[in-house]
């Protein structure tokens, strides 16, 4: 089981990797730089779920905040 | 009397940008000027950052000698409107909804500006618009004149 | 005490509230985040009032500083783990100075939970040239019987014309723990009292490797691994295992739980947002967790954020929640058989799955000034009637459900 979680892991993100020709032009961020975009919108929201689940449940973790945005700069 | 408040308040109010469509773009008629072109969107954070500056380089530079021409990417001019009430722009501000330009120029990042020399030749591209580095634009825009 | 500590799991936890390409946000500055928390468990369990404070500022150039402070108060009762009887039940309090009763047949809950826990974070987020950014972060965490002090750090690269990020993170929490009445020695019997005074201690080092990519100019999504290793003092010092009659089911004694002294995790979470042409947002996610302990979890999250007009939102969410029982974990000990060296009947290890359904409403009233209001119901089930239950226990809802009632007030403004 793990074997498997590992390996399609490494599958997923060469996937992801292999995905270069995704993507926009860098002016063409106009939707993804809006505040309800961002891959931390609602980050309080995050952290209050993040306390009630991390006490209730067994698991805890796992979710990031880069990337995405205006891509400025 | 009405006359004479409704000038006053024309002189009064910030000059405001000219917004044109793209098509009406001719840099080859700001040949014999150095021309600092920056293309900017109502959503980049650092274009906003960057506007009180050329605003600046506009009062400090002659206005036969050197002129600021701004291209903008936003999709809707209406967001485009929007920021252009918030934020004062002194340059005329070309509306490229499709990136027509922005392809050409083949754009790598937002905001992106070229300084093009009297002789229409590009001489420096900054990608990106750093506060920190304001005195270096600045040397490179007096090198040209 | 396990529901009010919060571990700041993984450097990316939201408690650090991470900032790549912020809101709109001038210099000289301060976006500030206030909110509040109300969450309510039935039945005379816990609840608990969370204030939270975040303030964040742009130093220049995308470079920014961010600081949170969180308040929490704590009351009410929880499970100790023990099974409930036909007959009452004494125990003694963590304390060790008093004792509370249990009525017949009802879940044995500890009444004494009330604490009250505060936290503080700061953050330093700061590119360091075009496609790299670094952000450094520190968290510390305090109340009564446990203090934590975590330090994360994470790397991000650029690439595909920032279509493509890259993201390297590290976190390091170490955790002191002071129980009240000191530490039992593990699967000692409880009226013994067998404790030791003087503090635990644990640490734990996450490591997290994720890639957001862009899709399209609506969509984007992401996928992050993380790994997580636990070392030192894993076990809840007020949680107990019931040993019951082998022949009746009643419980003769009760011992306090032991386990194991490291918990190796990992996890794969993917998340994939997207606005529609009405400017509504779709995000769903996915996150599998698998651990040494035996507990595997997926955990399934939907949210639909309809946008009514320029100002207002209406955001349905729900979210499922499944997970396997520890190895270790039994609902009770029966006399005479051998006893495991690892034993825990705190329910938090036990299969169940919760289910979450929430509705948030929200306003943004200028641009500079945001507010919104979240309610969520929570209910976790398990099996109340285990293949394992015989006698007195057959009778006995030996995992009851736990629903819980929340309700979260956003205010944020610029000034």
């Amino acid at each position: 089981m793990k074997f498997t979680l590992r390996w399609l892991s490494i599958c997923c993100l060469l996937a992801l990797a292999g995905c270069s020709s995704l993507g926009v032009k860098p002016w063409e961020r106009d939707l993804l730089a809006r505040d309800d975009m961002l891959m931390n919108a609602d980050a309080l929201d995050l952290a209050y779920d993040e306390h009630i689940y991390f006490s209730k449940e067994a698991s805890s973790g796992g979710q990031g905040f880069a990337g995405g945005g205006c891509g400025c700069n | 009397m009405k006359k004479l408040l409704f000038l006053l308040l024309l002189v009064a109010a910030p000059l405001r940008a000219e917004v044109y469509p793209i098509g009406d773009l001719d840099l080859k008629a700001q040949h014999g000027k150095v021309v600092y072109l920056d293309f900017w969107a109502s959503w980049c954070k650092p274009c906003r950052e960057s506007f009180p500056w050329m605003n600046a380089l506009l009062a400090r530079y002659p206005a036969d000698k050197f002129t600021v021409i701004t291209i903008n990417l936003d999709a809707e001019s209406s967001a485009m409107q929007r920021f252009l009430d918030k934020v004062p722009a002194n340059f005329d501000v070309y509306h490229d909804p499709s990136g027509r330009l922005a392809e050409q120029f083949k754009l790598e990042g937002m905001p992106t500006s070229y300084l093009i020399g009297a002789d229409g030749k590009v001489v420096k591209r900054h990608l990106g618009f750093y506060t920190k580095d304001v005195e270096r634009y600045q040397r490179e825009i007096e090198g040209l004149l | 005490m396990q529901l009010s500590k919060k571990r700041i799991a993984g450097l990316l936890s939201a408690a650090t509230c991470s900032l790549l390409c912020t809101p709109a946000q001038a210099r000289d500055e301060w976006n500030v985040d206030s909110a509040v928390l109300y969450y309510g468990e039935s039945d005379g369990r816990i609840k608990l009032v969370e204030p939270v404070i975040a303030a964040r500022k742009d130093l220049g150039d995308d470079e920014i500083v961010s600081l949170k402070l969180v308040f929490d108060a704590l009351t009410g009762a929880s499970a100790n783990g023990a099974v409930p009887s036909t007959m009452p039940q004494t125990f003694t309090s963590p304390s060790g100075k008093s004792t509370y009763t249990v009525a017949a047949n009802d879940t044995p809950l500890d009444p004494s939970f009330h604490d009250t826990r505060v936290a503080y974070s700061m953050n330093w987020d700061k590119p360091t040239d075009r496609t790299h950014r670094r952000n450094l972060g520190f968290n510390l965490s305090h109340e009564y019987d446990f203090t934590s002090l975590g330090f994360n750090g994470m790397w991000q690269i650029d690439s595909n014309q920032k279509n493509t990020t890259w993201s390297y993170g590290a976190n390091l929490e170490l955790d002191a723990i002071n129980p009240v009445g000191g530490a039992p020695e593990p699967l000692t019997d409880m009226l013994a009292q067998d404790k030791n005074s003087g503090a635990e201690s644990r640490n734990i080092v996450d490591l997290l490797f994720g890639v957001t990519q862009i899709i399209d100019r609506s969509s984007l999504f992401q996928v992050n691994l993380s790994l997580s290793q636990a070392n030192g003092y894993m076990t809840d010092p007020y949680k107990l295992v019931s040993v019951v009659d082998s022949s009746s089911g009643q419980p003769l004694r009760y011992l306090f739980e032991n386990r194991p002294d490291s918990r190796m995790r990992s996890s794969i979470f993917a998340q994939y947002r997207k606005m529609m042409p009405s400017k509504d947002i779709l995000t769903a996610s996915y996150r599998y967790m698998t651990d040494d302990w035996g507990v595997k979890s997926n955990t399934f999250d939907l949210s639909y954020r309809f946008r009514l007009g320029e100002r207002y939102y209406l955001q349905p969410n729900v979210r499922y929640y499944q997970q396997s029982a520890a190895d270790f974990y039994r609902y009770f000990l029966v006399d005479g058989e051998p006893l495991p060296a690892e034993v825990s009947a705190d329910y938090r290890l036990g299969e169940m799955d919760a289910t979450t359904v929430g509705i948030k409403f929200g306003e943004d009233i200028d641009g500079r000034h945001q507010w919104s209001l979240r309610l969520e119901q929570y209910l976790q089930s398990g099996d109340s009637s285990p293949p394992e239950a015989f006698g007195q226990l057959t009778q006995q809802d030996l995992y009851p459900d736990v629903t819980a009632t929340i309700v979260q007030f956003n205010y944020s403004f610029v000034f």
